[in-house]
């Protein structure tokens, strides 16, 4: 059988990108989940609670993306370890 | 507007003029090709493609359309900031093997992707028609956000049609002429320009208008109040308040279907497509990915810009009058002239930018997925970047001839639809960048129907001004939950392929030939067969 090596670093390869899927979910959900932010209070500098969470939530979503993006290249760096 | 505010206008137009012209030099190359004119060399670095993409999906429309809902009072606009939050998740995932497969096998358009996954030319007109369809009323909307500026400025002379609307007739005409010349390394230099003064007026006008109207909380307890008179003279008048800061919560899954369809929509549309295949490499849209949003932030302040000017006690002209006007209207009351002047320019500018995009991608979908697919299977790479850019015309004239013949309401009608009929072609696309399952016929049988009963539903939509085309909610199929009607069709859309899949397959319907492998979908520069340049002369589908 040819699998004895690829086989484990690309289980690897996968581990990262299920973690990768899980970090990145919490910014497709939240923005999502409207009844969590619908609401006036409590304010900051003026802004309803509405639209400053959803401000907040940007800055969350760009975070966890370069967290992924930086989990990408360890992926990346395993899948081409794979010995090609 | 005065002369100075004219003066300022007119210059920054002369610079973009220049820079789109010189652009043809720019990272020089032989423009006979669609890969060089088409896609700018496909070498875009993170830096020139943040500016791209985001010139690109950021369009002058949204900029005037967006604060214009909130103007008028309708918070539901404000879902543009959740669906460009969800949607770069998304296409962190998705897109860097689309980038891949379509490197490997010269893809210049979305449509060629699915008709080599797929075996299907069918298929790939399909997508490629949705594509076109959905990006020309997308082309004409950027003049219907220069003609906005134009017409609060004061632009042109008030006598015959033509007078009228000559400035719009030089804006782009210059523009035809630098994406003939140039083809996308135009607009990529001009984004620059054009993001940079967008980033200049949305910063001093979130941080100076509300310093001088009392505040944030001033602002938003003045359109607070401004709305409850409005929905107590509507109830007064026997009609359902409508107004407010926030969504009433039979709203909320309007807002999130909203956001998610929209977002799922974003990269199907050609010219979003366009600008990530011009990048250099996987990393390029990863990094970018996590980029962009700062794009949001901008959009989100720009939609409070709606608030400011209730705030401000902007009064907009025109019967009904035109909340699209707010935006210009708010600078040119608030701002002194100069800086009104750049303001005018930004918005203009950055119409300049997706419209170009725009019409090269729908020219190469014309040129790779109709003309080579149809009627020359052997068009040498000059000819293909030659169709391209004389189709790129063509669809520009077309917008012009649409947004001044035709109301401007019925590109914004259609704009509604475009974005109805592009998520259709996310299982095609999306679903094909992982798994082969979907039958080919299966998935064309799911669109069409899910096209007809689109249109159909937006047909039935009525609003006070519109007996159709009111809006992008019906009521979800057994409920009466309002929803965005683009998400339903993608379930029907989904069903169907699904079920057909099934069907076809279990009666041994020819699946087609799938061109790529499983390799081809996380290649990077730099692995074996991934050059940095294509060779266009190269066939396709080696």
């Amino acid at each position: 059988m040819s699998h004895d090596s690829p086989a484990p670093a690309r289980r690897s390869s996968t581990g990262l990108w299920v973690a990768i899927i899980v970090i990145l979910l919490p910014a497709v959900i939240i923005p999502l989940w409207v009844p969590l932010y619908d609401k006036s209070d409590p304010t900051l500098w003026g802004f309803p609670f509405f639209y400053w969470f959803q401000f907040a939530l940007i800055l969350m979503s760009a975070v966890l993306t370069v967290v992924a993006y930086l989990i990408s290249l360890v992926a990346d760096r395993r899948r081409r370890g794979e010995g090609r | 507007m005065s002369g100075i505010a004219v003066t300022v206008f007119v210059f920054l137009f002369l610079v973009v003029t220049v820079l789109g012209f010189a652009a043809a030099r720019w990272r020089r190359a032989d423009l006979d090709s669609l890969d060089e004119w088409g896609l700018g060399g496909r070498g875009f670095g993170t830096f020139i493609a943040w500016f791209l993409i985001g010139g690109d999906l950021y369009t002058a429309y949204t900029f005037i359309a967006v604060p214009a809902t909130l103007y008028a009072g309708s918070v539901v606009g404000f879902f543009a900031v959740p669906y460009t939050i969800v949607a770069y998740p998304i296409i962190f995932v998705f897109l860097p093997r689309l980038w891949s497969v379509s490197h490997r096998h010269g893809y210049v358009t979305p449509a060629d992707f699915v008709e080599g996954r797929y075996g299907s030319r069918t298929l790939g007109l399909a997508v490629a028609l949705t594509g076109i369809l959905a990006t020309a009323p997308y082309i004409a909307l950027q003049l219907v956000g220069i003609q906005s500026v134009l017409q609060v400025a004061g632009f042109g002379g008030s006598g015959n049609w033509f007078l009228k609307d000559l400035p719009l007739f030089l804006a782009f005409a210059v523009l035809a002429a630098y994406t003939y010349s140039s083809g996308l390394r135009a607009p990529a230099l001009i984004a620059f320009v054009k993001d940079v003064l967008i980033y200049i007026v949305i910063i001093v006008a979130v941080i100076y208008l509300p310093h001088k109207l009392g505040g944030w909380g001033h602002i938003f307890s003045s359109a607070g109040d401004s709305f409850d008179t409005a929905n107590k003279a509507s109830v007064a008048a026997g009609q359902p308040p409508t107004k407010g800061l926030m969504p009433p919560p039979t709203l909320h899954w309007a807002y999130a279907s909203l956001a998610l369809g929209s977002a799922l929509a974003l990269f199907m549309y050609p010219h979003s497509v366009t600008g990530v295949l011009s990048t250099r490499n996987r990393g390029v849209i990863r990094r970018n990915a996590a980029l962009l949003p700062a794009y949001s932030f901008l959009l989100g302040l720009l939609a409070l810009l709606g608030f400011i000017a209730v705030a401000a006690g902007v009064k907009v002209s025109g019967n009904p009058p035109n909340p699209q006007l707010a935006v210009p209207q708010l600078f040119e009351n608030e701002f002194p002239s100069w800086f009104a002047g750049v303001g005018y320019a930004a918005i203009a500018i950055g119409a300049l930018v997706p419209a170009a995009i725009m019409s090269i991608a729908a020219a190469n979908l014309f040129t790779r997925n109709i003309y080579r697919a149809y009627f020359r299977p052997d068009a040498t790479p000059r000819e293909e970047a030659q169709v391209s850019k004389i189709v790129s015309l063509v669809v520009k004239v077309g917008a012009l001839v649409f947004v001044l013949a035709l109301s401007r309401s019925f590109a914004i009608n259609l704009q509604l639809l475009g974005g109805v009929w592009i998520l259709q072609t996310f299982p095609a696309i999306v679903v094909g960048l992982y798994t082969r399952w979907f039958h080919r016929w299966a998935l064309l049988v799911g669109w069409a129907v899910a096209m007809v009963y689109g249109t159909w539903a937006a047909y039935g939509v009525e609003s006070p001004t519109q007996k159709h085309f009111g809006g992008p909610l019906v009521n979800f199929p057994f409920t009466e939950t309002k929803f965005y009607i683009a998400g339903i069709a993608f379930l029907i859309n989904l069903l169907v392929t699904i079920v057909l899949t099934i069907a076809f397959r279990a009666a041994k319907v020819d699946p087609g030939v799938d061109q790529t492998r499983g390799v081809d979908y996380t290649a990077d520069l730099g692995d074996e067969e991934v050059e940095v340049e294509l060779d266009p002369s190269r066939p396709a589908h080696a």
